[in-house]
């Protein structure tokens, strides 16, 4: 984290500050109550419903921000898993090369090649839809994104001098891969991990709106846009509230990995004048 | 030569992934909790029913040969049928696959000339508050999910009548000017995606390909900057833009399925999701092994083409 | 009489992202016209920066400070960009340091060349002049399956197709083999002087230069600090820097005599420098040196920026 740019810097305070509030929310009920009827069905954005009410009298708000936090847990989860796996099958097929490798990229392939939302609802439809179906669909979608780039960045790494020369001095297996391959990867890993959390807060919200993912009455993102569907020409700020949450969210977290990326690429290209 | 031994490797790779494809997809299939009968006749299935279904699905072969059946069936253009209407989830298929076809191509062609058009001009253009904006607008622009974009365009236009409809989908030979009213709004929708997203990879491409130094040399011989980018930029920059294309086509063939949702457009996409909330997995399989059929296929054809722009390709190291 | 070129105490920073480093420091140098001079130094000294700028090529994120360069009398910082693009098409030529990458990948020799030399002539006979053997073959060829002495003779057949007046070669054979290094620099030459083309040959091979060069200028935290005939810098320097060099140099010491390699390291400037930039190292130098920039002073037929020139020191 040496120098992030202003766009970048920016993206990573936002995100901080919306799980602090989300953190702040839940454990001190700033908010109001997410379960507790407060008024009219469906009223718009009122001093006392910040957001509006819901089809069933719920202030929006705390809905808003108690499926925030479901969404960041869940994608949270979803991308450490699939950092560890795809971290470890990355540099094992980047350093190893062979059969090994070959059969990683394969399977990686074969995930690869269903398109996100279509293996999410494969998935859903082999487990129930549900937080684990999300949470399962989200690891799924990003291995193989994350494992092809790992993988990549590993390979680049085991051809150096020093790796070279550390293997040549007698350094076993474990500590090549501790102490010289892992720590070049980990910037990769990082930049990745942030795209694959973007993915996976798109994911969740793709799933749970074709009603695949979380179920209602538990809040999500997702579960709360496709609610705002519903009622969309009575009542849109169902939709705006949480949809404009999930874009921010996915913006910065965006710009931030952009950030991270140049960060670690950096290029100047020249002027054709 | 050299692209003969390209396209076959290419060719070899594409029939194995899509062999590993249908591998998982029969896999998950079969060892979904329940058994395969469950799936297909219901938890409350009698033992009979069961037995005859077991019976008739050839389920008491050893998988592999169950296996080369199921694929000799599918790939002969049989998906058996659905288990609610019992009608040939082929023929639902052939009928609803022209409207995710309209769609996807009235989003994909428009966006990505337009996307790599913005492109171009985001890394030419040098003026670093153009830049910033040029960044956050496609960073923007994909991060705007189809559910989100496509909710608030169906409040718009339903509310304030701006001369596209929303719904109302009836076959482009049937009533040309009515049907493109239909889906302009939907492919619009998808198109935001692919607009960003080709922006974003060719602003990219073409900031490395300037980095190259051909491209100096290129400026010391005192070529103008148009020459350079039509003769030296565009020729090396297309390559990652190509392989854009898949990323795109994987990114259309999944909000197709949302957005055919959200519209309430009959293809292939909508069939799917009801049919997964009606557990009619006969559907759901057919579904996804097209879809993933069709993105191997994109795939192969984006890698072949790039074989014949990038000559290092295809040489035996 | 209008110099070839004219470098005048030009002044280049580099903008990074957290700092400015200072490329040219006041450097100056002028050629005449079919004269081949060689710029020499270690790499930082600021060398590829003033060949770059030779031809206003210097990348975004340099920003020339003050100074002028110009080229047959006129200054290029004023040039609208059609007229400096005409300059770089008729009089100037650059060849530089990696040869295959300097070749657009995707594209056959042959048509690289007719786009970079237009209707000039037949692309067979180019190649012939630069000494490539199967000239057929080579312009079918892609960049990847060209050696590096075959590209970097590609390249210098299409810096020279236009007969410029003046060639910047940027470490030329730096990348390539030593056996063919020699070839291509003869070819460079011999095309050069037939053409009546002046050189300018940045190196940090200083026995490539002696045999060639009719002068060197040495250069040294951003600025020339000696400049003269090839064989008297080489024979007998005058700045202490150029000694340190010619010591270095393998041919250049009586057998048994050591190689000296120079203690310290090259100085990165952040702004001007407040005295001598080469004080630090520097075995002869005094307060003065330190806190007194050098001016250039004329000795013998040279310019040194030395302070202690008249005492000879080195």
């Amino acid at each position: 984290m040496k120098r992030l740019d202003g766009i970048a810097r920016s993206g990573l305070v936002f995100l901080l500050a919306l799980v602090v509030l989300v953190v702040v929310a839940q454990v001190t009920g700033l908010g109001g109550d997410p379960e507790k009827i407060v008024g009219p069905r469906l009223a718009p954005p009122g001093p006392e419903w910040w957001l509006g009410t819901d089809s069933l009298g719920r202030s929006t708000l705390p809905r808003v921000l108690q499926g925030t936090g479901t969404s960041l847990l869940l994608s949270a989860v979803a991308v450490l898993a699939t950092a560890v796996v795809a971290t470890a099958l990355g540099v094992l097929a980047g350093y190893q090369g062979g059969a090994l490798n070959e059969i990683v990229m394969r399977v990686v392939d074969v995930l690869y090649s269903f398109p996100a939302i279509i293996l999410a609802i494969l998935v859903a439809a082999l487990v129930n839809p549900g937080l684990d179906a999300a949470v399962a669909s989200i690891v799924l979608v990003t291995i193989p994104l994350m494992t092809r780039v790992v993988r990549a960045a590993a390979l680049t790494v085991s051809h150096r001098d020093y790796v070279t020369s550390a293997i040549i001095s007698g350094a076993r297996l474990p500590r090549v891969l501790g102490r010289h391959i892992l720590p070049n990867v980990a910037g990769t890993v990082a930049v990745q991990g942030t795209y694959a959390l973007s993915i996976g807060i798109l994911v969740e919200g793709g799933l749970s709106f074709l009603g695949l993912g979380v179920q209602p009455p538990q809040a999500s993102l997702g579960v709360l846009i496709s609610e705002g569907t519903v009622y969309l020409t009575y009542a849109p700020w169902l939709l705006l509230g949480p949809g404009v949450v999930l874009v921010l969210a996915i913006l910065s977290i965006n710009v931030l990995g952009d950030g991270l990326r140049d960060q670690l690429d950096p290029r100047t290209s020249r002027s054709l004048t | 030569m050299r692209l003969f031994v390209w396209s076959a490797t290419r060719l070899f790779s594409a029939a194995l992934t899509l062999l590993g494809v249908s591998i998982l997809i029969f896999g998950a299939m079969r060892l979904m909790p329940g058994g395969y009968a469950t799936i297909v006749l219901g938890p409350l299935a009698s033992p009979e029913q069961r037995a005859e279904l077991t019976a008739s699905f050839g389920l008491n072969d050893p998988i592999l040969v169950q296996y080369a059946h199921w694929i000799q069936t599918a790939f002969g253009g049989d998906f058996g049928r659905s288990l609610v209407s019992n009608d040939p989830v082929a023929a639902e298929l052939g009928s609803r696959l022209p409207v995710t076809l309209q769609l996807t191509l009235m989003s994909a062609i428009p966006g990505v000339l337009i996307g790599a058009a913005l492109g171009i001009l985001i890394a030419v253009r040098r003026g670093t508050r153009g830049r910033a904006l040029g960044r956050i607008a496609s960073a923007l622009g994909v991060s705007l999910p189809e559910y989100v974009v496509g909710g608030i365009a169906v409040y718009l236009f339903s509310r304030y009548a701006l001369g596209l409809t929303v719904g109302g989908y009836v076959p482009f030979g049937e009533d040309p000017a009515t049907n493109l009213a239909a889906m302009v709004l939907p492919a619009s929708v998808l198109a935001v995606f692919v607009v960003s997203a080709t922006a974003r990879t060719t602003r990219d491409a073409v900031l490395n390909v300037l980095h190259e130094p051909y491209i100096t040399t290129a400026v010391s011989r005192g070529q103008s900057p148009w020459s350079i980018v039509r003769h030296h930029v565009l020729r090396n920059a297309a390559i990652p833009v190509l392989v854009v294309a898949s990323t795109v086509t994987a990114y259309l063939l999944g909000g197709a399925v949302i957005v055919e949702y959200l519209f309430n457009l009959p293809g292939v996409g909508s069939y799917v999701v009801q049919a997964i909330t009606r557990r009619d997995y006969a559907v759901v399989q057919a579904g996804v092994l097209l879809a993933a059929a069709l993105f191997i296929f994109t795939n192969m054809v984006v890698d072949l083409l790039v074989g014949v722009i990038d000559p290092r390709l295809g040489v035996s190291k | 009489m209008t110099h070839l070129l004219d470098v005048r105490d030009l002044v280049v920073d580099y903008v990074l992202a957290d700092r400015r480093v200072r490329a040219l420091d006041g450097a100056s140098l002028t050629m005449a016209s079919g004269e081949s001079v060689a710029l020499v130094g270690e790499s930082g000294s600021g060398k590829s920066t003033l060949g770059s700028a030779a031809g206003r090529l210097l990348p975004p994120s340099a920003d020339l400070r003050s100074g002028d360069i110009a080229v047959l009398g006129e200054s290029l910082a004023g040039l609208s960009n059609a007229r400096i693009r005409q300059v770089r098409r008729e009089r100037l030529g650059f060849v530089f340091q990696d040869p295959i990458g300097a070749l657009d990948p995707t594209m056959r020799i042959g048509r690289q060349m007719r786009l970079a030399q237009g209707d000039r002539g037949s692309i067979r006979d180019q190649l012939e002049r630069v000494r490539l053997n199967d000239p057929e073959r080579v312009m079918r060829a892609f960049p990847h399956q060209l050696s590096g002495g075959m590209a970097q003779r590609v390249g210098i057949a299409m810096a020279l197709s236009a007969r410029p007046r003046l060639l910047v070669a940027d470490e030329p054979t730096a990348a390539l083999d030593s056996q063919v290094r020699q070839d291509v620099l003869d070819t460079v030459f011999a095309l050069a002087a037939e053409a009546g083309t002046g050189i300018l040959l940045l190196t940090h091979d200083l026995s490539a230069v002696s045999r060639r060069c009719s002068r060197m200028a040495v250069m040294y935290g951003g600025r020339v600090v000696e400049d003269g005939p090839t064989a008297e810098v080489l024979s007998s320097p005058l700045h202490p820097y150029t000694a340190a060099l010619a010591r270095s140099v393998p041919g250049n010491t009586a057998r048994g005599e050591r190689l000296e390699s120079i203690p310290g390291r090259p100085p990165v400037l952040t702004s001007e420098s407040a005295g001598c930039a080469f004080a630090a190292r520097c075995a002869f130098a005094e307060d003065r040196c330190r806190n007194e920039r050098p001016v250039p002073t004329r000795v013998d037929g040279r310019t040194v920026l030395c302070h202690r020139v008249a005492e000879g020191v080195s």
